[in-house]
């Protein structure tokens, strides 16, 4: 009868660490929140750069000032999932063709140079390894279609900043239409 | 006897680790239901959002149990709500978008009322207090449109299921009964219906006294009070950002306000798909109230107009009559002149009142 009282008394022990654990995690998440849910601030900024190309501003606000790059931040943490190995490789792709093309990272290169660089991804004609198998095609082809997700999609998603692309459509939003067919 | 000895093995063991675990859980609850919110629920970056906006609001010094209240004070919904935060914080997958079902809208509710209370008193003397039970099991109105999905958009617009699940038959014969009586004395256009606790944007600052001559040229401009929130998409849309009504009578383009407010009021009193005036419920003001806003008349909890008149118009008119005692419909119900389209020709036939 001497084997639960050990046991438990083992127990009682691991347990409560493990209660004062649990509380110190959480506690552990007090900390510095970061700016981003997946992307880090330098990827953020290439992708800012990469949705004005995308959708360049003009009288309208283009696809960074338009909150592209929170779209596919928040997205990435939730349905895109799938995606995130994808981002992670093709922007660090990006930067390091843009170094070894350029000498400079994508987002200091001028306007000019940027979409140069674009129409290669879109292509197909990047040469560094890291575009074998087509990725730069790939890679160009997601970011544009999630670019215009964001933009024309749901400001619930995370993009489309003050329905901006509504307003430059001249859509209603929501959607103003009665229902009231009945005169009392 | 093995058997009795296996249970009280189990029994030895269950009752300490219930122990435990009740007093780690009481621990752990009692922490982060007395903790500063910065360190329990605006600890996690899925919604930092959300309390970036809460901590510049006027509602800052509110703490978040306050209005979700805690993962047990609303049964099974909170505790579900809580655990799938949990749950999908450590599986890694963004949970931002804090969802209340329609009970905890109304809890929420119940904390508005606990200091809006004058808000509260006209918004009961209202029309826009009404219950399921006042708008879905109105004869007269089903018998005249058939309910349909779109009704909850602007009468139950919190409501967790779709019409067919809330009130049968379909149709316009009736008899019309709830499917589940719960929801029949919930309002169906509560405060959340047109306030986002959640503002984006900063309270009125408090004047600077030191030079009271530039009282007004430091207030700064807020839109934020309002906001129209959209069941399709499950969002507010802040009224400044709201469409302003493009309306036609005939082929003229009508003179809307551009006011939030009415932007607000519209997205429900609206007209027709084709956005002639005078359809569906388009009350916008026309004739010699063209531009105004609904506002300018209408007290925008109680909807209360009665005293509007005095606002702009003397006590005798520059034709030396009464607004209020005129032929129209705020005098009388049944009125050929509307208020909201009233023209000059409509009392002044050739330049004489009728």
């Amino acid at each position: 009868m001497d084997l639960p009282d050990k046991l438990s008394r083992r127990r009682f022990m691991r347990l409560a660490a493990l209660s004062a654990g649990g509380i110190y995690l959480f506690s552990r998440c007090a900390g510095p929140t970061a700016e981003w849910r997946f992307f880090t601030s330098s990827e953020a900024r290439l992708m800012d750069a990469l949705a004005d190309q995308i959708i360049p501003p003009d009288e309208w606000p283009g696809g960074g000032e338009s909150g592209v790059t929170n779209f596919i931040d928040k997205q990435l943490t939730g349905p895109f999932l799938r995606f995130q190995s994808e981002y992670r490789k093709g922007l660090k792709g990006i930067q390091d063709s843009s170094e070894t093309l350029y000498h400079q990272r994508f987002e200091n290169l001028n306007w000019k140079e940027q979409t140069s660089f674009l129409e290669l991804m879109e292509a197909g004609k990047m040469n560094e390894p890291v575009w074998a198998d087509g990725f730069d095609l790939k890679f160009f082809g997601l970011i544009r279609d999630h670019s215009m997700q964001s933009y024309y999609g749901s400001s619930r998603h995370g993009g489309n900043r003050d329905n901006i692309s509504y307003k430059m459509l001249k859509l209603d939003y929501p959607f103003i239409v009665g229902q009231n067919r009945y005169k009392s | 006897m093995a058997g009795k000895s296996i249970l009280h093995k189990i029994l030895i063991l269950a009752i300490p680790l219930f122990l435990i675990v009740s007093i780690g859980f009481g621990l752990f609850y009692g922490y982060w239901n007395s903790a500063s919110p910065k360190k329990t629920c605006a600890s996690c970056h899925e919604i930092s959002a959300s309390v970036e906006m809460i901590t510049q609001s006027a509602h800052r010094n509110l703490a978040c149990k306050e209005c979700h209240g805690t993962a047990l004070s609303n049964g099974v919904n909170s505790l579900r709500e809580k655990g799938m935060m949990i749950i999908n914080h450590i599986k890694g997958v963004a949970d931002e978008d804090v969802k209340l079902n329609e009970v905890q809208i109304l809890g929420v509710m119940d904390n508005c009322t606990r200091c809006h209370k004058t808000e509260q008193a006209r918004w009961l003397s209202g029309g826009h207090s009404a219950r399921y039970q006042d708008i879905f099991l109105n004869a007269k109105h089903n018998k005249t449109e058939q309910l349909n999905f779109d009704c909850l958009r602007c009468h139950g617009m919190f409501a967790d299921m779709s019409i067919g699940n809330i009130v049968e038959p379909l149709d316009t014969t009736g008899p019309w009964k709830f499917k589940i009586n719960s929801v029949s004395a919930r309002p169906v256009i509560p405060c959340l219906a047109c306030h986002q606790i959640h503002l984006a944007g900063m309270p009125q600052p408090r004047p600077d006294y030191s030079n009271p001559q530039n009282l007004f040229y430091g207030r700064i401009t807020s839109n934020s009070l309002v906001s129209f929130y959209t069941r399709h998409d499950k969002i507010h849309v802040s009224a400044g950002n709201l469409p302003i009504l493009k309306l036609w009578e005939g082929v003229r383009l009508v003179k809307v306000s551009s006011d939030p407010i009415m932007r607000n009021c519209i997205q429900c009193h609206a007209p027709n798909a084709g956005h002639q005036a005078g359809t569906s419920d388009d009350r916008t003001p026309r004739g010699v109230h063209e531009g105004f806003s609904c506002i300018t008349c209408h007290d925008p909890h109680s909807n209360n107009a009665r005293q509007s008149c005095n606002k702009c118009h003397p006590a005798i008119s520059h034709c030396k009559i009464d607004v209020k005692t005129m032929n129209t419909s705020f005098l009388n119900r049944s009125s050929p002149n509307n208020i909201h389209w009233l023209s000059c020709t409509d009392c002044h036939k050739g330049g004489r009142r009728k």
